[in-house]
Order: structure tokens, then C-alpha cells, then sequence
């Protein structure tokens, strides 16, 4: 059976929410994601946040060099338009991504500006399997007092994320998508502290 | 006739478009995110932009609340709720705690909010600063800088003025520590609810093309200087004549027969629980 556009995207679209407004809350898509039939090649909950959130009124970029299979896919499935990474309004990270990419682009995408900060790049990465390990600690509006979360990033990651959200209002919201069909957000206000050195 | 047959009304692109919009407005807590407001076949300022929020989050399995100034039944919100069931098919309720999705309009219904909800909050005038600025590039600047004197002078001009912040309802909060917004008409009574809410609260202007939204767990302050401290509406003494409740929003009402003042539950859903239940304790005692 295919996705169906309407009604799992809806529910993926909900689950996105949910833990955008609950920082560190790992949300499931496995009812959706048991859904996707053809092979990206890549994690399906990480297909399908792209999917809910890209149409041909937004641009997206993909790090990888030699995914460019996996750009044209995109764009036939969602009539986005590829662009650069300092133009694009979503950064689409793999795992097997360098970390060296990783990081340029985190200092090159854009964040907004202060009269519109919305006007900043969301990213949409694939990452290690999601768990409320105290891997890092999470504060910022959405948490009672205190998250976990574990997404497998190292700390370079997180210091580079750091210095974009920095000059809130201006920085970047980020969605990790794993490979057991979990999801979870960090959007820019939420400041998140590794605990361990990787 | 009704010609249009996509799912919750609008075509999947329009419902992108106020998605985008609205996790970005999560992630900015108080921020006005433009958004390419649509027509609606509902008369603008009757609520389109918490319509548009309701019919982007609605799927098949939710159940939805629509109140309006605290009543169910009120024409607004029962042609809100037609709207959306006619082209949704889910199912609707007056209770509080069977919704999922609550969208209101003047008040936050007077049962806690639990994190399994959403609520909608329908906005007129999404601005707090437009007031005293009237263009609208010069009150995103004023954003931008964190400028908020004019709210400020306002609430000042009004204490000189009455001795009070006089600001019957749609009282300005900060957000976040950040940015300054408007909750609403909702009556100050409501303001203290959306602070550290358990619920996601989303605001929708149509009419101004805003959405913008309180996330759980953040701090909303009521503006307020330090001699002059922020005071909700207060009903000491009085209760509702109906069911009893003291400690909720009451509307004052003038007795037909007997020309006295009485009180009454704005919240209509509420009272009726309230009734309901303090019959049943009856009836149970009795049956003792
Ligand atoms: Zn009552």
C-alpha cells in the first residue's frame, strides 16, 4: 500500500508538532511509515517529515554528494526545488553525511533575521536511534524542567548548533528521524548541553 | 452547494503552507508568523484563522470542541463546527476533557488543559502594538528590537487615566521573556492559564494572516508594573446562581422578575457539568 497524502501525512504532521512543542519527546510514526513503499534509501520516517513539510513553494538542499538520485526523487515526490545551502529552507542530513559537511552547512544555512526570523533554514536529519538517554540535557520552553535525549550527534554538533541559535530569535529548528520510525524536534529555543564527550 | 470534496476542506498545499507556518511559530514562542491567509465560507473576524489552524491539525480519529465567549452553541461556533464535520467527518463535543481539539474564541475553557490537547485560539487583532503603531513594518521593527515601550505607555497612560490597567480583555503578555503578544480577547481572568499551560496553545489571525502560538511549559507574564500589579476580574462572594461555582469567569446578568444583579458560568460546558454532577451526588446521597 502507498502513503496515503492525505491521512498519514496529517498524523506524521501532528507527531511533528507534538514534539516540537515537547522538546525531547520521541514521537512514533510506525503506523505511517509501514506505509512507504518505494526505497529512498533512507531512514522512512525521515521520507516522510520531508513529505509532510515539502511542496513546490519551498526549497531544499542535500549534503551528500552522490545522492543525486535521492534529490530527484524528492523533487518528483514533492515538486520542491533543490537549492544551495545558504538559500535552502530545508537542509536534508543523512547519516553516512560527513561530519565535515555537516558542519559547514550549519555555518552557512541561513537563520532569519531579527525583523523575520522565520526565514530560516529547518533541518531534517537522519540520525542514530532516538532515546531519552542523558546523552544531552534539554532546557527552554516545552520542557517542564529537564529532557533527554540521545540522537547519536557528537559534540562538534552540538557546538555548532550553539553558535547559530546563539541570537534568538534569529537560528535553526531541527527534526532527527531514525530508522525505528521515531521523530523528535529541537527547535531554536531550546538549549541543549551534551553530557558526554564522543 | 457545497463543491468542494477535500479532506478537512482545503487542498493539501494550503494545509503545508499553515503547517510550515505553525511549527515555525512553536519554535518562536509569540511570534507572528505571516501566512498566506485563505478565503474562508465563513464571514472574516468569525474566526477564520483558528479555522485554518483547526483544518491543518484535524485527521479523521480527533474529536473537536468549538466554544465561542464560553458557550457550544452559539451560531459562530456551530457553523464552525458544521464546516468542519461536513468536510471531516469527525466527531464533536461540548466537553472539555473528550476534545482533543479545542477551538475557542474570548476564553480558555475553566478545565485544565492536558497535554493530549490542542487548543485554537481565535484572533481579531493578532498586534499588541498597533495601538500605538499603526504601520505595520514599523511594529516588526519594534519586535525586532525588543521595543516595547508603547505597550509599556499604554498600560501607563491607563493607570494615570483610571487608577488601573483598565484593559478589559486581551490583556498583553510576554512570552518567553521575548516578545510581547496579544492572548486574545480572552478576559484577564484566562491570561494566568496560558502560563506554563500543559497544552499547546495556537493563535490564528485571518484576517491580519498571523499564526502564532504559546508552546507548554513556557512563561506568559501578564505586562504589569511592579505598584500596579497585574489583577485578574474578580468575583469575590459571588458565585455562579446555577451551579454554585465560585473561582470561574462569571457573567453578570440582570435578573428579569426581580431587576437584582446575578452570576451565571460564562463557561456554559462547564456549568452543565457542574450541574450534572452535583445531581448525581444528590440522587446517590438519597439512594444512601
Ligand atoms: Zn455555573
Amino acid at each position: 500500500m502507498a502513503i496515503d497524502q492525505i491521512h498519514d501525512l496529517q498524523q506524521v504532521y501532528r507527531k511533528l508538532l507534538h514534539s516540537m512543542s515537547r522538546p525531547g519527546t520521541i514521537s512514533s510514526i510506525e503506523q505511517e511509515t509501514k506505509q512507504v513503499d518505494i526505497n529512498f534509501g533512507c531512514a522512512d520516517s525521515f521520507i516522510l517529515s520531508a513529505m509532510v513539510l515539502l511542496d513546490a513553494e519551498v526549497t531544499f538542499h542535500v549534503l551528500s554528494k552522490d545522492r543525486q538520485n535521492l534529490i530527484e526523487k524528492i523533487s518528483n515526490y514533492t515538486s520542491a526545488r533543490f537549492a544551495s545551502v545558504k538559500e535552502a529552507d530545508f537542509i536534508l542530513v543523512l547519516q553516512e553525511d560527513e561530519e565535515s559537511d555537516v558542519l559547514e552547512a550549519m555555518a552557512q544555512c541561513k537563520i532569519g533575521n531579527l525583523i523575520d526570523p522565520q526565514q530560516s533554514a529547518t533541518w531534517i536529519i537522519e540520525s542514530a536511534v532516538l532515546s531519552n538517554e542523558d546523552a544531552l540535557v534539554l532546557t527552554g520552553p516545552g520542557i517542564e524542567t529537564a529532557a533527554h535525549l540521545s540522537t547519536g550527534q557528537s559534540f562538534r554538533f552540538w557546538q555548532a548548533r550553539d553558535s547559530r541559535i546563539k541570537e534568538y530569535p534569529m537560528g535553526i529548528d531541527m527534526i532527527f528521524a531514525d530508522s525505528s520510525s521515531q521523530i523528535a524536534c529541537l527547535p531554536r529555543t531550546v538549549s541543549a548541553i551534551p553530557m558526554e564527550v564522543k | 452547494m457545497r463543491t468542494n470534496t477535500h479532506f478537512a476542506f482545503f487542498d493539501e498545499g494550503s494545509k503545508k503552507e499553515i503547517r510550515r507556518a505553525t511549527l515555525k511559530a512553536v519554535a518562536i514562542p509569540g511570534y507572528q508568523v505571516p501566512f498566506a491567509s485563505r478565503e474562508m465560507p465563513i464571514a472574516r473576524g468569525w474566526g477564520t484563522g483558528g479555522l485554518q489552524l483547526t483544518l491543518s491539525l484535524i485527521g479523521k480519529t480527533d474529536v473537536l470542541k468549538v466554544i465561542d465567549q464560553g458557550a457550544d452553541e452559539s451560531v459562530n461556533a456551530v457553523s464552525i463546527k458544521k464546516l468542519v464535520q461536513e468536510t471531516t467527518g469527525v466527531q464533536v463535543t461540548d466537553q472539555t476533557e473528550e476534545a482533543d481539539l479545542i477551538q475557542s474564541r474570548h476564553r480558555i475553557p475553566e478545565i485544565p488543559l492536558t497535554k493530549d490537547q490542542i487548543l485554537v485560539l481565535q484572533v481579531p487583532m493578532p498586534e499588541p502594538l498597533r495601538p500605538v503603531e499603526a504601520r505595520e513594518y514599523a511594529t516588526k521593527r519594534m519586535h525586532s528590537e525588543d521595543d516595547y515601550s508603547g505597550a509599556w505607555l499604554m498600560l501607563f497612560e491607563q493607570i494615570v487615566k483610571y487608577g488601573k490597567t483598565a484593559t478589559a480583555a486581551d490583556h498583553p503578555v510576554y512570552v518567553n521573556g521575548r516578545y510581547v503578544m496579544a492572548p486574545s480577547p480572552i478576559p484577564r481572568f484566562d491570561n494566568p492559564k496560558m502560563h506554563q499551560s500543559e497544552a499547546l496553545i495556537l493563535l490564528g489571525a485571518g484576517r491580519e494572516k498571523k499564526i502564532y502560538a504559546v508552546p507548554p511549559y513556557t512563561a506568559v507574564e501578564s505586562l504589569a508594573f511592579e505598584d500596579y500589579p497585574f489583577a485578574v476580574e474578580s468575583f469575590e462572594g459571588q458565585e455562579c446562581r446555577l451551579c454554585g461555582s465560585a473561582h470561574v469567569f462569571l457573567d453578570e446578568l440582570i435578573d428579569q422578575k426581580t431587576g437584582e444583579t446575578v452570576y451565571q458560568c460564562n463557561d456554559t460546558s462547564y456549568c452543565m457539568e457542574q450541574l450534572n454532577s452535583t445531581e448525581k451526588a444528590e440522587v446517590e446521597s438519597s439512594y444512601a
